[in-house]
This record gives C-alpha cells, structure tokens and sequence, in this order.
C-alpha cells in the first residue's frame, strides 16, 4: 500500500515535469540545457580605441556572468570570447573571421571603433553572421554597411547612439544655453568616426547660427598637437568642436587651456569615457557631449547595472560599459525566443537574426527596441566633464 | 615672435637630435640605419615603464633608458651590420636588415601586455601613454602671447649641447679623428692600425644613445609613447632631414632639423593643416632634384 501510494506520487511527479517542459516548448521556450551558447567580440582592448575597447568588454562580461549565475538561456550557459584588435582595421577583420569560421561563434558584438566596422560590419554580412555593434557611432553604420551600396545589410545591428544624432542634439543644446557665435572645428581626418564627426559638426553649425571660423584637419598618428591648436586658438573661437577619438581630444583640451583659451569644448562619442575625462583633468572641466547613457539614471535596469559593475570591478561604469552589458542582454533576449537547435549554425544564425529584430526589454541605456533600420532609437543625455574623471548631467533629449 | 614659431623650433629640436645619430651612422658607414626610429620608440618607451610601472625616480629612468639605447646600436652592430659586412654584402642588405631588426623591436613592444614575456619592457600593448603629471617639473610661462611649457624649452638647450658636444668629439679628438678616418677609407683606417670594428660600434653606441634621447624627450614633451611614436613621427620627417641637410652631415643635420619644423609649420599656417603632413617629402624630393648633396653635404662621388 506505502509502496503503491509512492509510485503513484513519482509517477503524477514526472508527469507534472513532462508538462511542465513540453508546455515551455509550446510557449516558444525550447529547453537549451546543458548547451553552450557560443558568442564572440573584437574590441579594441589597445591602440588608440583601448581607451573605450575594456569597458565595453568588462559591461558584456559582467552581463555574461550574471545570466550564466541565474540559470543561463533557457539553461544554455552564454560563453564569449573577447579578441582585442589594437584598433587596426585589418586585425580587426582578421579576429572577426576567425571568431565566425574557426570558433563558430553565433554572434559577434564590436567592433569598438566605426573605422574598423566598415571592414568587419560587411564581413559578418557575408558570412551571415548577426553582429551587433555596441560602440560605433559613424554614418553608414546601418543599415547601409556596405555603403555605397544602398542595400540594407541583414546581419548588422547596432545599440550605440549614432553621431548624426549625438552630435546635433549636443550643438543645439549648447546653443540655446549660451548663443555662440563663432567655433572651430578639430578634426582627425584620417579616422571614420573622427571624420564623420567633423561632417556633422560642419553640417549643424549653420542651423543654430554659428559661423565655422575654420576646419583644422589633422592626423589621429600625430603626436605635436601644438601646432592645430596655435592655430584654432588664434582665431578667439567661441567654441572649439573636437571630433577624435583616444587621448587626443584631453591632450588637446590641455594644450589649448595652456595656451590661454577659456571657451567652451563640445565633442561626440569619444569625450564619453571616464579615461578621456580622467586624462583631460582641469582643462577638461565642462567639456561637453551627448551620450547614451548617464550613471545617474535610478530606474531599476540601470541601477542594478551600476551597483554590480561597481561591486565587480571597483569603479563607476562608462557609456561603453553599458552599451557592452546591454548587447549581451540583447542577444541573451533574442536567444532565448529562437527556438535555437544548436546543430545547424547557419539555421540558428538566422534564427538569432530574426528574433534580434523584436527585441523588447529593459537594459541600462533604458527600454530597448531596434528601428526597423537594426538602429538604436534613445533618450540623450547631454553631459559635461567634471574636472575630476567623472561627467555631471546638464539635461536630457527625449527620443524624437 | 609667434607661438608657432615656438612649436617649430621646439619640434625641430626633436627632429635635429633624431637626426644626428641617423646621419652619424650614414656619414661613417654609408648605411642608412632604418632601425634608427626603433630605437628612438625604444628609449621613450623603456624609460616610461620604469617610471610607471618599476617607481623609478625620472632622472635615473632616463639614463637607464639611454644606456639600454646605447646598448642597442651594440646589436644593431652584431645582429644587422657586421655578418654582412664580414660576406662583402652590398649596403641595401644592411638597410634591409635594420629594417627587419626595427620590425621585431616594435612588434615585441607591441605584444608587452601584463603577464606576457615583455611585460618588464612595456605593459600598454598598442596604447598611447604619457608619463604621469608632476614625473619632472613642468611650470608653464606666459610670456605676452606666448606659452612656454619648461618640457619643451628644456629641449632646447639639451639638443644644442649635445650636437655642439659630439661636434666638438668629432672634430677635436682622438676618437673623433678615428672615426673620420673610418669614414674617409676602412681599409686605409685599418692599415693604419685602426679597430675599425670597434669604431662602428663606437658610432652606433653614439648614434643610438642620441637617438634613445630624442624619444624621452619627445615622449616627455608631446605626452605620447607608444609603439609607433618611431615609425609615425619621426622615422620618414629624419630621412627628411638629412637629405636637406646633407647625407652624413652633423651640422646638416642639425640645421636640417631645425628648417623641417619651420617648413611644416610655415606650410600649415599658409596652406591649412593638411599640408604639413606632405611637406616633408616634398622637402626631400626638391632637395633631391634641386641640389642631391643637401645643404652641408660634399657633392656626391662614387667610389671607386
């Protein structure tokens, strides 16, 4: 009698087990269990993007090891390889394929630097592989990777806050605060991000009335600095626009405040790491640009993300942290709901793809949804070095 | 004067100082020694660790840093020059081979990452780096428009002495003499019981040393060491230099120095920003057609 009253228990048991999986595979979550979701990234960990590249692989790590702690993707543990490709264009497509071919990875986040995408972006295009850019901010990012080509590239998605809004968002900003009437523009013309910048500044300026006194080109290899900013000084601008990336925008802030300059610096996507903030100092103080992300934000998906990045690593999250945690969580969300079969890669891939497209979920940088181009659509937040290696907000642009 | 004429002539320091070990080894040996900007790299580079990474006060970092240097144009010597010399190898074997030897240096700088075999050399893989503020006194004058930053101004007068020594050496010493009969005819020198090899170790020790120096001031000066700051800066504009100046040339070189960095200045002021990059090979190329021996040098003769 005891014994038939046990059987009859684990028999009603396992049957309430076998709903409970086969009710989950009706509802679109496939048990992945004890399967291993392979992603890769190329960051640049050195060179000059090396100022960006560890955050962004310290946010998709900490995402990778939070998901993997509570239970995985439908209990597929995420594994990612990170590449450093010391911010060399040709490196970082060499990493890019060797991630895709080799170690067959089912996604790719990076690369770090725009001037780098537009080798790998149409690689993972080719390889039909969905790649996911969490830092690059240049034109022609998406959908036109292949640009000239016109043709929406399928692969290639981004979470990183374009420059084509960025930029403007931050003149206009700047502009109805305080009226300048004159600016010159530095620019490091031999870098896609860089010279993409300096198109959007040149293109902006006009609409809020500011007159570009002079476009100072120069290149991301030189080190004498001195000479570009002799000369953008000299011309008493109101402001000084500063499109490059690494540490050359500080050295510059310092050279120009040494040289007696007391304007106001606005900039892009390479003033929005605490590094640079750190490296410019004083001279930097104010400096300001419109960023993705602001730590200050307390709504709870980025409050969590702040506290555990500080837990883990010991020191505040940047921008890129946060676009590296949030391209982590989007691929965990669109694996989740692909019904993946991890036996036929290119099948999965594009399932992955597919289900990248109606990602839906909180992250640090706030709600997240792609537009229909694969592009970001955000709230900016306009922020300002604080002289000490940190930002203060000055306001937020509501998406339009 | 100008603030730009300030950043000329504080550049055109760098670029003389790098220059005069180029057109040393030239002006002796007839062989451009393209691992030149290596070394040059190598110096800054070196020197920035054991301040950073090794709690080295600046000045001994430094001399460390010129002595290691040094110690490379000993392996310039031994690994690139003298095999070949001993096989009678034409001297573009050479200048291929420093240009090898420059490679490997670079590439080993490039791979130092903490925990790699080169950690102890460099720990910042391809990253730009400056030293750390306050590592020397750096007040900043005003003076009327201009800025001086003592970084730079030090430059300077560190460079003149220099040159003005190794003038001296070359002119007024027994070394000196030495040097210049190897220059004039090794063979000659030899019968006369000179140790010609020891003397074209002698030049590269001299020549590297220098060059070792240019990179720690520049990379003290401008706030950027990295891998490349050799092969992006200065390796090219130093070519530059001593064709204007006079292939082999000291005081061409020195001059030459100088006259690039108004050159580029002055074609950045007149011309926009752009044009400052081509103009020290379009120096070089007038120079070539319009006088082929540089300013200071001795008109061209083959040997025979």
């Amino acid at each position: 009698m005891n014994h038939m009253r046990v059987a009859t228990w684990l028999v009603a048991a396992f049957l309430v087990a076998a709903c409970g999986s086969s009710g989950g595979g009706g509802g679109g979550t496939n048990s992945y269990s004890g399967k291993t979701i392979k992603l890769g990234a190329v960051l640049s960990i050195t060179g000059a993007g090396g100022v960006y590249g560890p955050q962004s692989r310290d946010g998709a790590m900490l995402a990778v090891k939070q998901i993997n702690a509570s239970g995985g993707v439908n209990g597929a543990k995420i594994e990612l390889t990170v590449e450093d490709d010391a911010s060399d264009k040709a490196q970082s497509a060499q990493k890019a394929q060797t991630l895709i071919q080799s170690n067959q990875v089912m996604a790719v986040l990076g690369p770090t630097l725009s001037n780098s995408a537009v080798a790998v972006h149409p690689l993972a295009e080719s390889l039909k592989t969905p790649i996911l850019a969490v830092s690059t901010t240049g034109i022609h990012i998406v959908p036109d990777c292949k640009f000239p080509e016109t043709a929406a590239c399928k692969f290639v998605f981004r979470d990183s806050l374009g420059e084509q809004t960025a930029i403007p968002d931050n003149i206009k900003a700047y502009s109805d605060d305080a009226h300048p009437k004159t600016g010159v523009l530095l620019v490091a013309q031999d870098d896609k991000f860089s010279s993409d910048g300096g198109k959007i500044v040149q293109q902006t300026v006009a609409t809020h009335n500011i007159q570009l006194l002079q476009t100072i080109p120069f290149s991301k290899n030189d080190a004498d600095l001195a000479p570009y900013v002799t000369q953008a000084v000299r011309l008493k601008p109101d402001v000084i626009f500063i499109t490059s990336l690494g540490g050359i925008p500080a050295k510059i802030m310092s050279a120009a405040r040494n040289q007696g300059w007391q304007g106001q610096f606005l900039g892009g996507n390479g003033f929005n790491t605490a590094t640079v903030s750190k490296q410019a100092g004083a001279a930097g103080k104010g400096a300001r640009s419109a960023s993705a992300w602001y730590i200050g934000n307390d709504f709870a998906s980025n409050k969590d993300f702040v506290d555990a990045y500080k837990k883990e690593y010991g020191k505040d999250p940047d921008q890129f942290a946060a676009q590296g945690f949030t391209g982590v969580q989007i691929l965990a969300d669109a694996a989740k709901r692909a019904n993946l079969t991890f036996s036929d890669l290119a099948g999965d891939r594009e399932k992955l793809r597919g289900a990248m497209e109606s990602v839906n979920i909180q992250t640090p940088l706030g709600p997240f949804q792609f537009t229909s181009d694969h592009d970001v659509k955000q709230t900016v937040w306009i922020i300002q070095m604080d002289g000490q290696g940190g930002f203060t907000l000055v306001k937020k642009i509501d998406a339009s | 004067m100008d603030q730009q004429i300030l950043n000329a002539i504080f550049i055109g320091s760098i670029y003389a100082l790098f220059a005069v070990g180029y057109t040393l080894v030239f002006g002796i040996l007839d062989i451009l020694n393209l691992a030149h900007s290596a070394v040059f790299m190598l110096g800054a580079a070196l020197t920035y660790s054991l301040v950073v990474n090794h709690g080295q006060p600046f000045w001994i970092a430094a001399l460390l840093g010129i002595a290691a240097s040094a110690l490379m144009g000993l392996v310039i010597e031994h690994v690139c020059l003298r095999p070949l010399r001993r096989r009678h190898a034409p001297p573009i074997a050479a200048l291929i081979s420093t240009i090898g030897l420059a490679l490997v240096i670079v590439a080993a700088v490039e791979q130092g990452k903490s925990g790699s075999l080169f950690s102890w050399l460099w720990v910042d893989g391809a990253n730009s780096v400056a030293f750390p503020a306050g590592t020397v006194p750096n007040p900043t004058w005003h003076i009327g428009d201009l800025t001086l930053e003592a970084s730079k101004v030090l430059i300077i007068p560190i460079s003149i002495a220099l040159m003005l020594i190794l003038g001296y050496v070359m002119r007024f010493t027994q070394v000196g003499r030495g040097l210049r009969a190897v220059a004039e005819n090794p063979r000659a020198a030899r019968l006369m019981g000179l140790d010609v090899d020891r003397m074209i170790s002698l030049t590269l020790v001299i020549s590297s040393a220098l060059g070792g120096l240019a990179g720690i001031l520049f990379g003290l000066a401008l706030g950027d060491i990295s891998p490349y700051i050799g092969r992006d800066n200065v390796e090219v504009r130093g070519l530059a230099v001593i064709v204007l100046g006079g292939m082999g040339s000291i005081p061409g070189a020195v001059i030459g120095g100088y006259l690039l960095g108004l050159i580029e200045i002055l074609a950045l002021v007149t011309f926009g920003s752009n044009a400052r990059g081509g103009v020290a090979f379009a120096a070089l190329f007038l120079m070539l057609v319009l006088r082929p021996q540089g300013l200071f040098g001795t008109r061209l003769r083959e040997r025979i």
